[in-house]
C-alpha cells in the first residue's frame, strides 16, 4: 500500500477551500433572481403602483353593508380612473344588492406580489387578497387577483380586475417568453 | 383623439352601402336604395340585457354585470334588425358563437366589414400584429386575423397587448348610447326571437303581413327665407351717423313648412269561418254549403280589409342658422379707384362681417301645426365702407323623423340680399 503524506498546511487549505465552497453554493442558491417581469414592489419606481394597487383593491373589497353603494363607489373612485370609477359602477347595483342581502361586513389586505406586465402607460399586477370574512356565493377568504393600474395626468390610478382570458393570456406569453433554468443553461 | 377619430368612422359606417339596396337582398327589406332605413320598419327601441357573456369576473366569486344593449327594429317580414351599442359589439365579437353574432345574417354576409373595421379601430394599437403575423404568417393583413377571431377560429386575448381599451370602449358607450357601427339581421326573428340578441322584449307577433298598401309618399314644402336691412332707413357708414357708431341692423328668418309624410295602414277583420278538421278536431260545421256531413272545425281568419290613409305634418326644425355680409367687388372697386382719388387715402376698412352667429344670435323652434320658424337679429353692425353690402343666409335643418324612423334628411337652403350704405363727401362750392 502506498502512503501519501498530507502535510498539515496542505490540509488546512483543502478544508479552507471546502468551507468557501459550500458557503458560494448556498449563496447562488439563495440569491433573488431578477425576472424579466420583476418580482415583489422592490424597485423605487414600482413601489407607487403597487401602492395604488393595494389601496385599489383593498378598497373594493372594503364592504359595509350599513354603508351605502355611493359611498362605496366613491372610496374606490378615489384611486381609479375615471372609466375604471365607470366600469365598476355600471355594474355596482347588482353586487351591492348580494351585499346588503347577505349583511355583509369585510374588510380587505392585499399584497402587490408580481408585477407581470408593463407597457409603460400600463401596469398589471398579481395581488394577494385576504379578506377578513367570506363574501357571498364564496367560502373563499384569499384569492389571487391580476389588475390593471393606468397613468394618468394625476400618476397611477387603478382602472380595474383583468378578465378570465386575459389572465390565461398574459401568463401564458410570459411563460412563454421567459427562458427556463435547462435553457438558461445552454 | 382616438375616440374622435373612432367615433368619426363609426358614424361613417353607419351608411350602409348600396348592396344593402338590392331587393334579393334581405337587407332591401330594411333600407331604401339612399341608404335610409325604410319607414314600414317597427322601431323596437332599444333594449337591455345581462348576459354571461358581458359579466366581468372578479376575485372571491363575484362579477361584474354589464349591460348588453340594442336598438332593434322588426321588418314586415318578420325580420329582426339589431344594432348593439359599441361596448356590445365588442363583446359579442369577442364571444361570437355565445352572443349569437354567429348565427346573424349581418355576419356571414355584406355586414361582416363594417364589423372588422370597427374591431380594427376599437382594438387599434392594443392588437399586437407583430405577433401575430410571426406566429400566423398566414394573416397578410389585420383584418384576416379579426375574421378568423369572428369564426372561432383565433383567440383574439392571446394578442392584446394592451388593456386600457376596453374600458375606454365601455365609457364611449356609456357617454354615447346612440353610437351603434353595425346592423345585424336576423331573419325569422320574430319566430326565433328567443335565441337572437335582446330577446322577444317588444316584438310584435305575429308580425305584419306583406305590405298590401301603397307606399308611403313624402311631399316637401319650400321653405320661405328673408335677410334684409331693418333700421336705419339709409344708414351711414359709423362715425358719419347721428348717433355715435350706430351702424344698421339686419334681420334674417326662415320658415320651414311641415313636411307632409303620407302612409297607409292595413285595416284587418275578423271573420268566422269553418275550416278543415285537424287529427283529434272534433268537426262542428260544415266546409261546404249543403254538405250533410260535419266536416270542419269553427274558426277565426284575419282578412285584409282596407287601407286607413294617414297624413302627418312632420317638423323639420332649424339646426343652424349662419348670416354673413360682404361688400360686393364694385364698391370695393370704387372705394380704392374713384373715391380714394378725390378723397386722399380713402381705403376700404373692413369687407367681410360675419353677422349670426357672430354679432348677433338666432333663435328658432316648431309651432303646434309643425311649421319651423327661426329668426336672428345683428343689431349695430358698424358698415364702415360705402356700397352695397351682399347678405347671405344660410340654413340647415334638422331633416324629419317618424316613430324614430328617419323621413327626410336635412336640407340646406340659402338666399342672398343686399343693402346699401352710404357715407357724406364733403364738397368745396365756389
Amino acid at each position: 500500500m502506498k502512503e501519501i503524506p498530507v502535510s498539515k498546511r496542505d490540509l488546512i487549505v483543502a478544508l479552507v477551500l471546502a468551507v468557501v465552497i459550500a458557503v458560494g453554493i448556498l449563496v447562488i442558491e439563495n440569491w433573488p433572481l431578477p425576472t424579466e417581469q420583476g418580482s415583489v414592489a422592490s424597485t423605487k419606481e414600482d413601489s407607487l403602483p403597487s401602492a395604488v394597487a393595494v389601496s385599489g383593491v383593498e378598497r373594493v373589497f372594503q364592504i359595509n353593508f350599513q354603508e351605502n353603494k355611493e359611498t362605496w363607489l366613491k372610496r374606490i373612485c378615489e384611486v381609479s380612473t375615471i372609466t375604471g370609477c365607470e366600469l365598476l359602477s355600471a355594474g355596482a347595483d347588482a353586487m351591492w344588492e348580494k351585499y346588503t342581502d347577505a349583511k355583509s361586513v369585510v374588510s380587505a389586505a392585499a399584497q402587490a406580489t408580481q408585477k407581470v406586465a408593463d407597457n409603460g402607460t400600463e401596469q398589471v399586477w398579481q395581488m394577494n387578497i385576504t379578506l377578513s370574512s367570506p363574501l357571498p356565493g364564496s367560502n373563499k377568504t384569499q384569492d389571487t387577483a391580476y389588475v390593471v393600474l393606468m397613468r394618468t395626468d394625476s400618476g397611477w390610478k387603478f382602472d380595474r380586475f383583468l378578465m378570465g382570458e386575459e389572465i390565461n393570456a398574459l401568463l401564458a406569453r410570459i411563460k412563454s417568453s421567459v427562458p427556463t433554468v435547462e435553457e438558461g443553461k445552454k | 383623439m382616438k375616440r374622435f377619430f373612432l367615433f368619426i368612422v363609426v358614424l361613417t359606417l353607419l351608411i350602409p352601402t348600396a348592396v344593402y339596396a338590392q331587393d334579393t337582398d334581405p337587407w332591401s327589406e330594411v333600407f331604401q336604395p339612399d341608404g335610409n332605413l325604410k319607414p314600414d320598419l317597427i322601431n323596437l327601441g332599444v333594449t337591455t340585457d345581462h348576459p354571461d357573456w358581458m359579466s366581468m369576473d372578479l376575485p372571491f366569486g363575484q362579477s361584474l354585470d354589464l349591460d348588453a344593449n340594442y336598438h332593434r327594429y322588426q321588418t314586415p317580414r318578420g325580420n329582426i334588425v339589431v344594432l348593439p351599442s359599441a361596448s356590445t359589439l365588442f363583446f359579442m365579437a369577442m364571444n361570437p358563437q355565445e352572443s349569437g353574432l354567429a348565427s346573424s345574417y349581418g355576419s356571414l354576409g355584406s355586414g361582416y366589414g363594417s364589423l372588422i373595421s370597427f374591431l380594427g379601430l376599437a382594438a387599434g394599437d392594443n392588437l399586437d400584429w407583430g405577433r401575430i403575423q410571426a406566429e400566423h404568417p398566414e394573416y397578410t393583413s389585420p383584418d384576416q386575423f379579426w375574421g378568423a377571431v369572428l369564426n372561432g377560429n383565433q383567440d383574439v386575448w392571446t394578442y392584446f397587448s394592451g388593456w386600457g381599451f376596453i374600458t375606454n370602449l365601455l365609457q364611449m358607450t356609456w357617454n354615447d348610447g346612440a353610437l351603434r357601427s353595425t346592423y345585424l339581421l336576423y331573419l325569422n326573428g320574430t319566430q326565433n326571437c328567443t335565441s337572437i340578441p335582446g330577446g322577444c322584449s317588444g316584438v310584435v307577433t305575429p308580425p305584419p303581413p306583406p305590405r298590401e298598401c301603397p307606399d308611403p309618399s313624402v311631399v316637401l314644402q319650400q321653405p320661405v327665407l328673408a335677410i334684409q336691412k331693418t333700421a336705419p332707413n339709409n344708414p351711414l357708414v359709423v362715425g358719419q351717423d347721428t348717433e355715435t357708431r350706430r351702424g344698421a341692423d339686419i334681420q334674417a328668418r326662415v320658415t320651414v313648412p311641415p313636411v307632409i309624410f303620407t302612409w297607409h295602414e292595413p285595416i284587418y277583420e275578423v271573420r268566422d269561418i269553418c275550416r278543415s278538421a285537424r287529427v283529434g278536431e272534433t268537426p262542428n260545421c260544415n266546409t261546404r254549403s249543403g254538405s250533410i256531413f260535419l266536416d270542419g272545425v269553427s274558426d277565426t281568419k284575419r282578412v285584409f280589409k282596407e287601407c286607413r290613409t294617414h297624413v302627418e305634418r312632420l317638423p323639420d326644425a332649424v339646426a343652424s342658422l349662419q348670416a354673413t355680409g360682404a361688400l360686393d367687388a364694385a364698391s370695393q372697386v370704387w372705394i380704392s379707384g374713384q373715391l380714394s382719388q378725390s378723397h386722399y387715402g380713402a381705403y376700404i376698412h373692413q369687407e367681410n362681417f360675419t353677422l349670426i352667429p357672430g354679432i348677433g344670435s338666432w333663435t328658432g323652434g316648431c309651432g303646434g301645426g309643425a311649421t319651423c320658424t327661426a329668426t336672428g337679429q345683428a343689431l349695430r353692425v358698424p358698415f364702415a365702407d360705402p356700397g352695397t353690402f351682399s347678405l347671405r343666409l344660410d340654413v340647415v335643418t334638422t331633416g324629419t323623423r317618424f316613430r324614430g324612423i328617419p323621413i327626410t334628411q336635412p336640407r340646406r337652403i340659402g338666399i342672398d340680399g343686399t343693402m346699401q350704405v352710404y357715407v357724406t363727401l364733403p364738397a368745396l362750392v365756389p
